[in-house]
């Protein structure tokens, strides 16, 4: 399987402080990969390294074969932990406007955000400024302006930080989407339940070093003898799934920008 | 041009003229400007030697012919018809005078004895101050001075003395047996009417007084747009950090990209302001405005060179700063931090600011020399020294080399810290962490 990412042998300090150390990585094509690790293990540091936002001290990062340039940054989607829009920003012109500096023109980005802006609700919000948007809104936009290119490879950096629950929902369906149509993901996140579920692969990292490297299974199989496992439970709901019935149940369709006011 | 650096200029732009800062520094500006300028008029015209003046004459020889020659008719009136034109104009305006002379009678041994009522009043402020005139006053030509102060009234005392001289004159006439009407109907002043040494003189000097004020006025619009977009540029910068834009940024185009496309988008703001004061100043008709005042002869134009010395000084300087001020910015997370490093590209600014006057008088001298071709100082005082007296071409040359080179040298290092310093949320950097940054960022 070709890799889309990969790191080898890849370091950085901060002065004396070792922020990433002799690290390999090999992210497959069209799987969804997990970086895990607890506040500080060094996973932001490593995205910024892919993205090339940050230079390694030492060691070499291919995406797609290639060392990062202009044209890939084009194929890809990062929606970093330091995150944020335009505030004065009319909503259409800020997305506009990160289509563009990803190489898209205008006409085809209008195009293409049509559907996602229906589908999120955000068609009568988009000629107001940023700053009116409720925070759950923002956080769509955000989103969306990381996918207004259509990416092949998303990277996302705790991408659930911070989102309100609905959204929450919104963006794992969405990921479930891209991964159906073959596109690499990987994002991070020091919650390990969101990655036993979305992943197919893990790594986690915990200062600066790699710890464990490899399939949700194999690593299951692998520490199987050595973990006590959970009591059984019984099936029930889960509190997702509950809230997804019970805003069904309500009658309720999605607020007006009106009604918001 | 690479079409994303397109689109960071067009929202740059277009984001910038649609605040209120932009068009509040756009009639905010040249009202400054104006109202310095009437200021300045205004008060020149208050400039009033005034004062009740005691006067102790020892000599007994000047006292009545000053009271006479301050109390005489001004001679200009009557004289001014028969004058040619430009000396008209290039002659000031008498000062006017509101002072009140007494005679103080004492003696070579009495004086002593009343110094102390005297010294007394002028505290008292009930007399402005006393001059004493000794008995060689006709040969030694010092009078003294009495006030609460030594530095101030230079107005007063200067149109003082220049009564006394006159009074003076006529004594020293008399007693070498001359008239002193003829004295008074001889005199007369040479006014320098200043031309170019060339066959066929340009434009520029026959109007002089013209040229000279829109040398000021660009002189001071480069000045204050290097501030003032300066400033822009740092809260464009701490704005995309701060709202945490940034990286996402940074992870579609390069860094440098961004901090060019800001400098380059608010450069277009800059021209779009002028282009509004263009079209202002044509509605007001300034040079027709400027004629009527009488500093020139007809409707005016501004000589190619100044105007091209404006553009080129202008850009040059404003891309300088405005590389400093993004590198500045980027470091940190608030105006107030940044401003501490702001000051001192500030500070270089202002002080060259100052040294206007160093360029105008003396174009050619050390100061003006030197300071234009100091990249940080030149863009103001080398368009100074064009304007006023354009140098050797080489000079012109030399001075926007080095300023290109200051730019590239400034771009170079702001790219680097501006590639760290963006992400840079939080703490304060401290200065050496800055240059660590510089170092590290390849
Ligand atoms: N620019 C920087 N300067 C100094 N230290 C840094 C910098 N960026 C990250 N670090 C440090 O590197 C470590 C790893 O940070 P990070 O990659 O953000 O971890 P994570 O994303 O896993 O929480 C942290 O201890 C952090 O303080
Ligand atoms: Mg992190």
């Amino acid at each position: 399987m070709e890799a889309a990412i990969s790191l080898s042998g890849v370091t950085k300090t901060f002065g004396k402080f070792t922020a990433v150390s002799s690290l390999e990585l090999t992210v497959p094509k069209g799987l969804t990969f997990g970086l895990l690790g607890p506040n500080g293990a060094g996973k932001t540091t490593t995205i910024r390294m892919i993205m090339n936002i940050t230079k390694p001290d030492s060691g070499s990062i291919r995406v797609l074969g290639q060392e990062m340039n202009e044209e890939l940054q084009q194929r890809i989607g990062y929606l970093p932990e330091e995150r944020g829009l335009y505030r004065k920003m009319k909503v259409v012109d800020q997305l506009l406007f990160l289509a563009e500096i990803k190489g898209v023109d205008r006409d085809t980005a209008m195009r293409r955000l049509g559907p996602w802006l229906d589908s999120m609700d955000l068609r009568p919000w988009i000629n107001k400024k940023t700053e009116e948007l409720s925070k759950g809104m923002q956080q769509k936009v955000q989103f969306l302006g990381t996918i207004v290119h259509d990416p092949e490879i998303l990277i996302l950096d705790e991408p659930f930080s911070g989102l309100d629950p609905i959204n929450v929902i919104l963006i794992k369906d969405f990921l479930s989407e891209f991964k159906k149509q073959g596109k690499t993901i990987v994002f991070s996140t020091h919650v390990m339940e969101y990655a036993e579920k979305l992943c197919d692969r893990i790594a986690l990292l915990y200062r600066s070093k790699k710890l464990l490297d490899g399939t949700v299974r194999e690593i299951k199989n692998l520490y199987r003898d050595r973990v006590p496992l959970p009591p059984p439970v019984e099936p029930e709901p889960e509190l997702e799934k509950i809230f997804i019935k019970a805003v069904e149940e309500s009658g309720l369709t999605a607020p007006s920008p009106e009604e918001l006011r | 041009m690479n079409p994303k650096l397109i689109a960071i200029i067009k929202r740059e732009y277009l984001q910038q003229i649609r605040t209120k800062a932009f068009w509040i520094s756009t009639f905010l500006i040249p009202s400054i400007g104006l109202g310095m300028v009437f200021l300045q008029v205004a008060m020149s015209k208050t400039l009033v030697a005034k004062g009740k003046i005691g006067v102790v004459d020892l000599s007994g020889r000047l006292y009545d012919g000053l009271v006479a020659e301050y109390n005489k008719p001004t001679k200009d009136s009557t004289e001014k018809e028969k004058q040619p034109r430009l000396t008209q104009e290039k002659q000031k305006p008498p000062l006017a005078t509101r002072m009140e002379f007494f005679k103080i009678e004492a003696t070579k041994e009495s004086l002593p004895g009343l110094r102390k009522k005297l010294n007394d009043d002028v505290q008292k402020e009930q007399i402005k101050a006393y001059i004493v005139l000794d008995e060689n006053i006709l040969e030694n030509g010092v009078a003294e001075w009495r006030a609460q102060s030594v530095k101030a009234d230079l107005v007063l005392r200067e149109t003082v003395a220049n009564l006394l001289s006159r009074v003076a004159t006529k004594e020293r006439l008399k007693d070498r047996g001359v008239d002193p009407e003829i004295y008074e109907k001889a005199r007369m002043r040479i006014e320098i009417d200043p031309h170019e040494a060339k066959e066929v003189e340009t434009e520029s000097s026959k109007n002089a007084g013209f040229n000279l004020a829109v040398s000021g006025v660009f002189f001071f619009l480069i000045y204050i747009s290097i501030f003032v977009y300066g400033a822009f540029i740092m809260r464009g910068v701490l704005e995309e950090k701060n709202n945490r834009i940034v990286e996402v940024l940074v992870s579609s185009v390069k860094p440098v990209h961004l901090m060019l496309g800001k400098i380059i988008g608010i450069g277009f703001v800059g021209l779009t302001q002028y282009a509004v004061w263009g079209v202002l100043a044509s509605f007001m008709s300034l040079p027709a405005f400027a004629a009527m005042m009488g500093m020139a002869d007809g409707v005016p134009s501004i000589p190619f060179l100044t105007i091209a010395a404006f553009v080129v000084f202008f850009l040059l300087g404003y891309f300088l700063y405005a590389a400093l001020y993004a590198a500045v910015a980027a470091p940190f997370n608030t105006e107030q931090e940044a401003q501490q490093f702001v000051m001192v590209p500030a500070m270089i600014l202002i002080l060259a600011s100052t040294t206007w006057f160093f360029a105008f008088n003396t174009p050619n001298g050390a100061v003006a020399v030197t300071l234009s071709f100091f990249p940080l100082t030149s863009p103001l005082l080398m368009f100074m020294r064009i304007s006023v007296q354009p140098p050797p071409f080489w000079q012109i040359g030399v001075s926007i080399v080095l300023l290109l080179l200051a730019i590239w040298g400034m771009a170079w290092l702001a790219g680097r810290i501006y590639r760290v310093g963006i992400l840079m949320y939080g703490k304060k950097p401290t200065v050496p962490e800055i240059f660590r940054w510089i170092r590290e960022a390849d």
